[in-house]
């Protein structure tokens, strides 16, 4: 009956020595291109990210323009090296569009879009590693670049995962987690705890639901204190330089 | 340097009744929050009862949108009906990338419509203050130059010298001498 | 929180792949004693005061290595080791190695009362260690487990210095890490050395895994090498060496084969085989086409004397019956041979045996440990060598071995006693040995197990809170249908008209579901089990026996809880519609099948309960026409019936199984519920759902039958099984109306087994079952005795309650795909300890007695046949050349032999001393003397292996048969022949309580 995985082991201890509610070791920072409008640059665990958003700009295309507001263009691409087979992958892959297009509609209500009629926004979203939460690391990322390009939104969007391995919540899955265990991540707004995205692809019993969502929901604010502590270090450097 | 100036998006700043929402804010509820991360400054009052604008100072200089304001652009190219230039500077604020505009040929001059030339108006290359009078139809923002302020500002000749305006149809080559036709901006 | 993160690049197959692991170090993780101070860890599992041994006289801590699990996990079971510190390294290693020490370690981490404490060194920020430039995974792992056995000394030193005194011992049996653990401080012992330590339990010893590093180098090599596992992942990759599990044939345990995918490799000999034992993965090597063989096999007849062995094993291995066989190549195409270079999994379990009497050598006083050969009951298994003090005392015993290895220059793998089972002979012992054999869990249910049991015991009554959604059907004629004796009923029947004329029928199960909740420990054990199996003398449950023959039981006149099927069915017996709902029953009347009978017979009774029994009766008919209509086979097995005596449980007489119309009527309208309800748990787990198919047979083994029967004139189409059902229909042979019965019990043997499988690992058209003809099949009916019915329950409940609670269990695709592999597993297990059981009490009942009696030849072999005795259901070997002849006419020459194999026509002819052609062939009817041949290996009496011994009398050959003394009669043979040859084997859900499990098969 038992399998060979075990994702949880006696000792209560996930395969990579977490504990359930613990998120992976996160590390970003704002502003690290200079060509972009705003930048940055996250690791949560082994999936690192790279986002660059540039705008609000004239519209590529004439026909995305948008009258009232500003048009939001996600685009994700997965580096050749960052998944375990070094394999080019097209932009037009199904799942990245999926997932450029859960963005994109995470973002569209808390940017400030109204401010720049008929301008566009891009968003470019780099996966330079994978190890899992493709979709929760891109939402942190594209919301760091955003505000380092100044752009008005409401409030942070910060995403978080959360799973279910045997019937205990588990939270911020890695791959081999995620591979095997259905997967809910949750974007909110933390300062008011709105939820913007709520994505499951997999089934997951309806009474496990709220716990398992509670406990993304706590990985947000986690992720929220971490993300809001990078972008003062960033504007305290910014403000001593520029006072120098 | 107060450091205890920083806001960032969503933090909440004050109540909506006691300052009007500058830049970089909003306003939701009656709460006042900031839309981006930077300084928060409250305006000087300047008088009594009046109410104190909040705004949160982006540290980066964003790129500037056209609106419905004046703004300087430069000619790419031109044709018999229009001049299609592109927008540099809008109301101060240079913009990062060039927006798109044109100026139709009933749009140069505010009398006598109909007889403009767009070539005896503008040529390629020259630096024109301009107003948006319509943001236009899908493709570009409708621009006029139809007011005394408004035209070339600044021209090179064939020659490849600066020229300086003579009247408000004509320039003249600062090294030949020679006369070529613009629709000048009444100079400050 | 210290964390580190290490990339790893590691080529797999040629191919480059990057795989990024993160892994955090911790600070709280704690040493579990007891007494600890300075860790805060909250619930210890190490008790503060451990025991000591002559040994180590301080109170200790145990901590194994890898090795000492692989090895001598027979000892670690044992209850006198306690507080084991089981170290991260270890527990993952042993997690790659071999799943089933694993498993066994995982249970007694989960028994508070061993104090086994796992502690994740890999995660501790003081215990782990990275891998040094050169150094190989192992030595890393041995570096792991001296350093986290050091930070446990020094731990506990500190604790010690409060006071107390404690020690870690390591456990290895490498001697350089001994020696390594020695230069660091740290106590190391051997397993023996510390086993020998514990002086309470002396028994330890005999357990002790006898792994031997080859010392004797002067001993030739009596094996070739196995290839390196990259060598046999290389060559099973393009395809020079064939993957496959090895299955050793019954009848010869030199010969052995493997299916890859639709070809057959044999593989003959003991040197060919290579150490593998059956049930092994292995990769063979094909020879080439020259040494293919073009025969038959013949029969081993028992184990050859030791003499030959070395012989035989210098030889080349050929079958010797090559050169004389090579012209004959009417023998269809020859079938391919190889030989095992690799075992790529093994398969090694703990054996049932007994000690070979020639082979102890020592004074019956002698307590010194020598070395014996055991035979495992497995035919198929190898003699094991063991090592012994109590040789004496275990002669004459069941004894349970494991091997432990096996080296390339032994002849017989090497191997451990584990335990005694009791006298060999003896009833209890032989169903023990039986059951071990068929891996069959027996064990009491744990008191865990029997926690999750309602509280109020066998007091539990339905009470009003149960109504909450289900049906309150307590008004209802609902009766029971069962065979006599049966306690645990898990189907019930209802019939009642509607208004409309049509009929409402309701299947009732018992909710079993109620009691037994997923992932309970209760849940788990059953999962384990997976269902109840079925001895002539003994029933092992699969649920404990208050809910299999009390609360689940649907016994007449309680209420109790169900799950129920109801359909309309139109009065042509047509589904007009379908319900499902849990409910409270309250069963009027518990009838055996011949009760029922009786009333639905008896036109006097008019009552309400058997007018609804006369119509079920109907109905069951029509649907009955309308599944032969589609094309369901009607199968047939040999199937006899124990009488046993009720005091001794020997058997005192033997019948054939009976069946009656109401046998089929339960069947009828198990079969239409099972369908029903797979057509609904499919809608909504299309990916998960628990299913049930049966794979149309395989073109090759019914060619072979329908070559034989040809000589009747008849053939068999398979097609689909509607032809295959006519064609069985219309082989009748008048003259002998067991023929009939006799070819639908070979086209039984034909089939494929019919498998649990979960729906989102085939393709639609696969679903198919073909034996019932039916598109989609599952097991709902019998949640008593099956675990799958559990499983089916819950999908069920899920599928119609949209508030039901269910989790991953139902709809994770690897766990269902798991679980099945178990499920049928234990089924086939079960099958077969059913019919050992069968076998055990046909000996029994023949101890002492020869009869002679009638029977039909359904095989014929090179150097023998094999007989089905139908009154008995026994199915033998008769030898065309037995034992003594073997011996003095060497195998090889077959022209000597009395009956000589004639290949064109599959027979086995022999000249009469008048010059009158006998030939056996298939079908033929012979009669046979019966009898139990008792001991043939083991040296001298005792009864070691008991068989049964099939000697021909008629036809007459000389030499071969025994004398007709004519003590039976062979009319009266002929006249129960005729007896019941009707209908049988198929899928029947409700026969006699024994009857059911043949019906697995489907």
């Amino acid at each position: 009956m038992s399998s060979r995985l075990e994702l949880i082991g006696p000792q209560g201890l996930r395969t990579d020595g977490r504990r359930f509610n613990e998120l992976r070791n996160m590390n970003c920072k704002p502003s690290v291109l200079s060509q972009a409008d705003g930048s940055a640059y996250i690791e949560q665990g082994n999936t690192k990210c790279l986002a660059a958003v540039y705008g609000p700009r004239e519209a590529r295309t004439k026909a995305q323009v948008l009258h009232n507001r500003a048009n939001i263009n996600v685009e994700i691409s997965l580096a050749p090296f960052s998944m375990e087979e070094r394999k080019k992958r097209s932009k037009s892959d199904k799942r990245i569009l999926e997932i450029a297009s859960a963005v994109k509609q995470t973002f569209e209500p808390i940017i400030m879009t109204e401010l720049y009629a008929r301008s566009q926004i891009d968003i470019y979203l780099q996966i330079l590693q994978f190890d899992g939460g493709t979709v929760q690391i891109c939402i942190n990322a594209a919301t760091l670049a955003i505000i380092d390009a100044g752009i008005p939104m409401k409030d942070y969007v910060c995403a978080c995962s959360a799973g279910c391995i045997d019937d205990e919540p588990v939270l911020d899955l890695n791959h081999l987690e995620e591979s095997n265990t259905p997967e809910l991540t949750v974007a909110l707004l933390p300062k008011n705890d709105k939820i913007t995205l709520l994505q499951m692809e997999s089934r997951l019993h309806i009474d496990k639901f709220q716990q398992v969502m509670e406990m993304a929901a706590k990985g947000c604010k986690e992720i929220h204190t971490v993300l809001d502590k990078a972008v003062r270090e960033n504007i305290k450097d910014l403000l001593k330089k520029s006072s120098i | 340097m107060n450091t205890k100036n920083i806001v960032t998006p969503g933090q909440r700043l004050g109540f909506a009744q006691d300052y009007v929402a500058g830049p970089g804010t909003y306003v939701r509820g009656n709460l006042l929050y900031a839309s981006v991360v930077g300084m928060k400054r409250v305006s000087k009052q300047t008088a009594e009862g009046e109410t104190l604008v909040l705004t949160v100072s982006r540290e980066k200089q964003q790129s500037a949108i056209p609106e419905v304001c004046s703004l300087v652009s430069k000619v790419i190219r031109i044709t018999p009906k229009e001049a299609v230039v592109s927008i540099m500077v809008v109301d101060n604020s240079p913009c990062k990338e060039d927006f798109q505009g044109i100026i139709r040929q009933q749009d140069v001059r505010a009398t006598e419509r109909d007889k403009v030339k767009i070539h005896e108006s503008f040529r390629p290359g020259d630096i024109i203050r301009a107003e948006v009078i319509s943001l236009g139809d899908a493709r570009s923002y409708y621009l006029s130059t139809a007011k005394n302020e408004l035209g070339v500002i600044y021209a090179q000749s064939i020659e490849g010298a600066a020229m300086i305006p003579i009247s408000w149809q004509e320039m003249q080559c600062t090294k030949t001498k020679a006369i070529e036709l613009r629709k000048c901006a009444k100079p400050f | 929180m210290l964390h580190n993160k290490s990339y790893l690049k590691r080529g797999r197959g040629g191919k480059v792949f990057k795989a990024v692991k993160e892994h955090y170090l911790r600070d709280d993780i704690w040493c579990s004693v007891e007494c600890c101070t300075i860790c805060s860890h909250t619930e210890p599992i190490l008790s503060s005061i451990p025991a000591k041994t002559k040994l180590v006289t301080k109170p200790h801590y145990i901590i194994p290595d890898t090795n000492v699990f692989m090895n001598q996990i027979d000892i670690i079971e044992h209850p006198a080791l306690q507080n084991v510190i089981i170290l991260q390294t270890v527990y993952e290693e042993l997690r790659h190695l071999s799943l089933s020490v694993y498993n066994r370690l995982k249970k007694m981490i989960n028994d508070p009362n061993r104090k086994f404490y796992v502690f994740a060194n890999e995660h501790h920020r003081d215990t782990f260690i990275e891998r040094i430039k050169e150094e190989s995974p192992n030595d890393r792992n041995d570096r792991a487990i001296r350093a986290a056995v050091k930070w446990y000394a020094t731990h506990v030193k500190q604790i010690a210095d409060k006071g107390k005194s404690l020690e870690i011992v390591l456990l290895t049996d490498d001697a350089e890490n001994i020696q390594r653990a020695k230069q660091d401080g740290l106590l190391a012992y051997s397993v023996r050395e510390y086993v020998e330590g514990m002086i309470d339990t002396p028994e330890l010893v005999d357990m002790l895994g006898n792994v031997r590093i080859s010392d004797n180098k002067d001993k030739k090599i009596v094996y070739e090498e196995h290839l390196s596992a990259s060598q046999i992942t290389n060559g099973i990759k393009n395809q020079t060496l064939y993957q496959g599990t090895l299955n050793i044939s019954m009848h010869n345990y030199l010969e052995g084969s493997i299916q890859n995918g639709d070809i057959q490799i044999t593989i003959l000999g003991r040197k060919n085989l290579n150490r593998a034992i059956q049930g092994d993965i292995v990769a063979v090597q094909l020879f080439p086409k020259s040494e293919w063989l073009r025969a038959p096999t013949a029969v081993i007849v028992e184990e050859e004397e030791e003499k030959n062995l070395a012989e035989e094993l210098q030889e080349n291995c050929k079958p010797k019956e090559q050169s004389e066989e090579a012209d004959s190549d009417l023998f269809e195409a020859p079938q391919p041979t190889g030989k095992v270079v690799g075992i790529i999994k093994k398969n090694w379990r703990p054996y049932c045996g007994f000690i070979n009497k020639q082979s102890v050598k020592g004074s019956s006083t002698s307590t010194l440990s020598e070395n014996v050969s055991v035979y495992p009951i497995d035919r198929r298994i190898p003699r094991i060598n063991i090592r012994t003090r109590q040789a004496q005392n275990l002669m004459g015993q069941r004894i349970l071995v494991a091997i432990d290895s096996w080296h390339k220059d032994s002849i017989f793998p090497m191997g451990h006693f584990v335990k005694a089972l009791g006298a060999a002979g003896d009833k209890l012992t032989e169903t023990e040995v039986l059951l071990l054999e068929h891996d069959v869990p027996h064990q009491e249910f744990a008191q865990q197990v029997l926690n999750c049991l309602p509280v109020e015991g066998d007091l539990w009554v339905v009470k009003d809170e149960h109504l909450q959604r289900r049906a309150d059907l307590r008004h209802l004629n609902v009766c029971s249908i069962d065979p006599p004796g049966c306690t645990d009923i898990d189907d019930a029947l209802h019939v009642r008209q509607l208004p409309n004329n049509n009929y409402e029928v309701g299947v009732h199960i018992a909710d079993v579901t109620h009691f037994v909740k997923p992932n309970t420990p209760l849940d788990e054990e059953a999962a384990l089990r997976g269902t109840t199996v079925y001895l002539i003398n003994k029933r092992i449950d699969m649920l404990p026996g208050l809910l299999g023959t009390n609360l689940c039981s649907l016994k007449s006149k309680v209420d109790r809880l169900a799950f129920s099927c109801i359909w309309e069915l139109s009065p042509e017996a047509e589904i007009v519609n379908v319900t499902f709902t849990k409910s409270i029953i309250s069963s009027k009347e518990s009838f055996t099948y011949e009760e029922a009978q009786a009333r639905i017979d008896d036109q006097r009774l008019q009552d309400d309960l058997t007018k609804g029994l006369r119509v079920l009766n109907d109905l069951a008919k029509k649907l009955r026409a309308r599944r032969m209509e589609r094309g369901a086979l009607t199968l047939a097995s040999p199937e006899v019936r124990y009488k046993l005596d009720f005091d001794s449980q020997d058997p005192i007489d033997v019948e054939m199984k009976e069946l009656r119309e109401t046998n089929a009527l339960v069947e009828e309208f198990m079969l239409l519920a099972n369908i029903s309800v797979a057509e609904k748990i499919y809608k909504k787990f299309a990916a998960s759902s628990l299913l049930r198919r049966h794979p149309p047979p395989t073109a090759f083994k019914l060619d072979n039958l329908n070559k034989a029967i040809s000589a009747f004139g008849l053939t068999l189409h398979y097609e689909t099984s509607k032809a295959l059902a006519d064609s069985l229909d219309e082989a009748v042979l008048p003259e002998d109306p067991y023929f009939n019965k006799l070819l639908r019990i070979l086209t039984t043997r034909c089939m494929m087994q019919a498998t649990y499988f979960c729906s989102g690992t085939f393709s639609v058209h696969e679903y198919r079952h073909y034996g019932l003809a039916s598109e989609i099949y599952t097991h709902f009916t019998s949640p008593i005795r099956r675990y799958s019915d559990v499983i089916v329950h819950r999908m069920l409940a899920a599928s119609i309650y949209d508030d039901e609670v269910y989790g991953s269990e139902l709809i994770d695709k690897k766990k269902i795909e798991q679980l099945c592999d178990v499920l049928n597993h234990r089924h086939r297990m079960a099958q077969m300890a059913a019919r050992s059981s069968v076998e055990l009490h046909t000996n029994l009942f023949f101890k002492g007695k020869t009869e002679q009696v009638e029977g039909y030849v359904t095989r014929v072999l090179k150097n023998g046949f094999v007989v089905l005795v139908q009154k008995y259901g026994i199915e033998g070997i008769v030898y065309s050349s037995d034992n003594s002849k073997t011996k003095l006419n060497t195998t090889a020459s077959n022209s000597t032999s009395l009956i000589i194999y004639n290949s064109h026509d599959n027979s086995l002819d022999s000249i009469t001393g008048d010059g009158k052609k006998i030939s056996i062939k298939l079908f033929d009817k012979v009669i046979v003397q019966v009898s139990v041949d008792e001991d043939l290996v083991g040296g001298g009496a005792g009864g070691m292996r008991q068989k049964l011994k099939l000697e021909l009398v008629k036809p007459v050959v000389p030499g071969l048969s025994v004398s007709n003394d004519t003590s039976t009669d062979n009319n009266e043979i002929i006249e129960e022949n005729n007896y019941n040859n009707k209908k049988d084997k198929r899928e029947n859900t409700n026969g006699g309580r024994k009857k059911k499990m043949k019906i697995e098969n489907m």
